[in-house]
């Protein structure tokens, strides 16, 4: 069994890498191995915008990242100064900012890009998307 | 402690790639991490002196590569194919850095824990 980090670099729509993250992740789970948690960096941190809607016969990648955490026990982790410069919030950075509105989707967190780096030294292997 | 690598290949200001690629080489360094850099393709471009970020709305984020030094970031190595290709001189850099050949950095690769790219 390895334990695995992942990174996701890109958004939930636009482009398959994060999709390919995705299923990664699903196939390690599925094959016995272990997901530390996956960090959302770059673009990235667009997948955990819970206002992503994507029509009802395409695949919604948020949801199905959501789905991982439920089933699995991933922990989905947003880089916060990531996500604000790309409009997405928690509750508590939307009244920080004297924002009205947020839109970080539960169960992703906000977190820093120490939780990366502290998941690297303890994962036996980071694998970016 | 773990031994990242982390490649810049592509070009200072048109993406925020750079931006977040160094802000996690900092990052890493602080969390006792052994960081190394390797500056390829158009990110050599990073390392050119006598840029202004600010004249296009950027912050000048590239102005944090003369701290590598104080975060124990030892190893910068530049990729001598790019440099041929991009018609570039040590001079023109801003900080000191190591040229390497594309065996030299695949040894190097090989010796680390993680790659990043960014």
């Amino acid at each position: 069994m390895s334990k695995f980090i992942i990174q996701v670099n890109s958004p939930a729509y636009g482009s398959s890498s994060s999709y390919s993250a995705y299923r990664f992740a699903k196939a390690a789970i599925d094959n016995g191995h272990m997901i530390e948690k996956v960090f959302f960096y770059q673009d990235g941190v667009l997948n955990t915008n819970s206002l992503n809607s994507p029509a009802s016969d395409e695949f919604d990648l948020k949801q199905a990242w959501v789905d991982l955490h439920d089933n699995h026990g991933v922990a989905l982790i947003n880089c916060v100064s990531a996500a604000l410069r790309r409009g997405v919030l928690s509750e508590s950075e939307a009244k920080e900012n004297q924002q009205l509105h947020w839109n970080m989707q539960a169960p992703f967190i906000m977190g820093g890009l120490g939780e990366l780096v502290t998941g690297i030294e303890t994962a036996d292997r980071l694998i970016c998307f | 402690m773990k031994k990242l690598c982390i490649i810049f290949r592509q070009a200072p200001h048109g993406t925020a790639h750079g931006r977040e690629g160094l802000d996690l080489s900092l990052l890493s360094a602080s969390f006792e991490q052994e960081v190394s850099l390797i500056f390829t393709d158009e990110g050599l471009l990073t390392l050119l002196k006598n840029q202004d970020p600010e004249s296009i709305g950027c912050k000048d984020y590239i102005a944090t590569l003369g701290a590598l030094s104080l975060y124990d970031i030892d190893t910068v190595l530049v990729c001598q194919e790019s440099m041929q290709e991009l018609g570039l001189l040590e001079a023109n850099f801003r900080i000191a850095v190591s040229m390497a050949t594309a065996t030299e950095i695949s040894t190097h690769l090989a010796s680390v824990d993680e790659v990043i790219v960014f």
